[in-house]
């Protein structure tokens, strides 16, 4: 049992019932490294991180023996969706560009090229195909992509499989056979 | 499940991995989520207690008699406000100034017959009308528009009378006779005026004030004036309808 769950099940049984700062403790990382695999910049990140939380302690109905399913599933999609704010905004602003400030040093660095095309396909491709893709390979089991997903797991496979070659074919399309 | 299409998936993905160096924020992770909880639930008394104060502001209000009918015109204006809103939004009705529309005869549809009491208490009926043009006005001595038009509609009434036209003022006004009255002395309205409710109103379609109708001789709607019309476009469409045989 890896830490996040001891924690659970201590915070489950405890008599104050669910602490919402143990279960902080026990997942935030976990949580904003989801997060940060979307997004280029890790301290907007870690915020969206704190919001996932707030959002958890606001919802009673997730707060049980699924909390972490249900942080995970959250924190792919709010990255995901502030991933594809990020591409809609890039767009509006490619026609002045001549007026935005020359980017800094630290801009240069955050966007490394292969990050920012994988990114660019993930914003594309259908929601629930980058979700898949993003939490697998955050090292996910398939037991624990369906219960974060809230999908079958026996269907994990075949959906899984669809989602790489939606991925590729976006990919490939994008840039090329690399 | 394709094994190279697999590994080639998962060498892009693993693109994602974030730096090596970084490291979440713990301690200022929980700073910040504890701030914002604590904010939230101050937002939330906040408008609780705004909420409270609301409804203590209104009670007094209700209590007397003078600022119910106070409060009243306020809801209504808001009503009104919100009902142009959805006419220009929703409906798609040009708002930009008052509407005027005159129907051909062939056109025209009958107009809904009332009765309702005058000043001194006797019954008026619309149809005793027939055979007049009639102009019959809603308005509220509230209204500012209203007050403009109804100098107007009295000029009217002594100088068309004699030709078969009548004026006719339904009053909306909620206080009824207690505010009509002393207008009508304080203005010399020469022509009858009742006090309607908002059913009559509904029935003539009269969702804003001033609307005012002409009606031909055979007593039927002739033209329809919503909103602050000039006195000029009053006095054309009475006399076209006047000069109908």
């Amino acid at each position: 049992m890896d830490v996040s769950r001891e924690a659970l099940v201590e915070t489950n049984t405890g008599e104050g019932g669910l602490d919402i700062e143990t279960i902080f403790h026990a997942h935030y990382e976990r949580i904003a490294r989801v997060i940060a695999r979307v997004l280029r910049d890790p301290s907007r990140a870690e915020e969206l991180a704190v919001e996932v939380f707030l959002k958890w302690s606001r919802n009673s109905s997730a707060q049980g023996e699924n909390a972490q399913a249900w942080l995970y599933r959250v924190a792919v999609r709010t990255g995901l969706d502030e991933l594809r704010r990020e591409a809609r905004r890039s767009q509006r602003e490619r026609v002045p560009r001549f007026f935005r400030p020359s980017p800094t040093p630290e801009d240069i660095r955050a966007a490394r090229e292969d990050q920012e095309q994988v990114r660019a396909v993930l914003a594309a491709i259908q929601p629930r195909h980058a979700e898949l893709l993003v939490l697998r390979s955050h090292g996910l089991s398939y037991d624990e992509l369906a219960g974060a997903l809230d999908l079958k797991p026996a269907s994990i496979g075949t959906l899984l499989s669809r989602a790489e070659q939606t991925f590729r074919k976006e990919y490939i399309k994008r840039y090329g056979p690399q | 499940m394709d094994p190279n299409r697999e590994q080639w998936v998962d060498e892009r993905l693993s693109a994602l991995r974030p730096d090596r160096e970084w490291q979440p924020d713990e301690s200022r992770g929980l700073a910040r989520f504890r701030r914002l909880r604590d904010n939230t639930g101050r937002r939330r008394r906040y408008w609780g207690w705004m909420a409270a104060g609301a409804v203590t502001a209104a009670l007094p209000l209700m209590a007397f008699p003078s600022t119910r009918a106070f409060a009243q015109r306020c809801v209504s204006a808001c009503v009104g406000q919100s009902n142009w809103v959805h006419d220009v939004f929703v409906r798609n009705v040009s708002i930009s100034g008052p509407s005027s529309v005159f129907v051909k005869a062939d056109d025209r549809r009958m107009a809904p017959d009332l009765v309702l009491d005058d000043a001194s208490g006797h019954p008026v009926r619309l149809s005793e009308f027939r055979g007049k043009v009639v102009l019959l006005n809603f308005w509220a001595t509230w209204c500012a528009p209203c007050r403009i038009e109804i100098p107007w509609f009295s000029e009217f009434q002594k100088s068309h009378q004699d030709t078969g036209f009548a004026a006719l003022g339904v009053s909306l006004d909620e206080d009824g006779w207690d505010a009509v009255k002393p207008y009508i002395d304080e203005h010399q309205i020469n022509y009858p005026v009742m006090v309607g409710n908002d059913d009559v109103a509904q029935v003539y379609g009269a969702t804003s004030l001033p609307t005012t109708f002409i009606i031909d001789r055979s007593g039927r709607i002739a033209a329809t004036h919503v909103g602050l019309c000039s006195k000029s476009e009053y006095e054309a469409d009475i006399k076209a309808v006047l000069d109908e045989r």
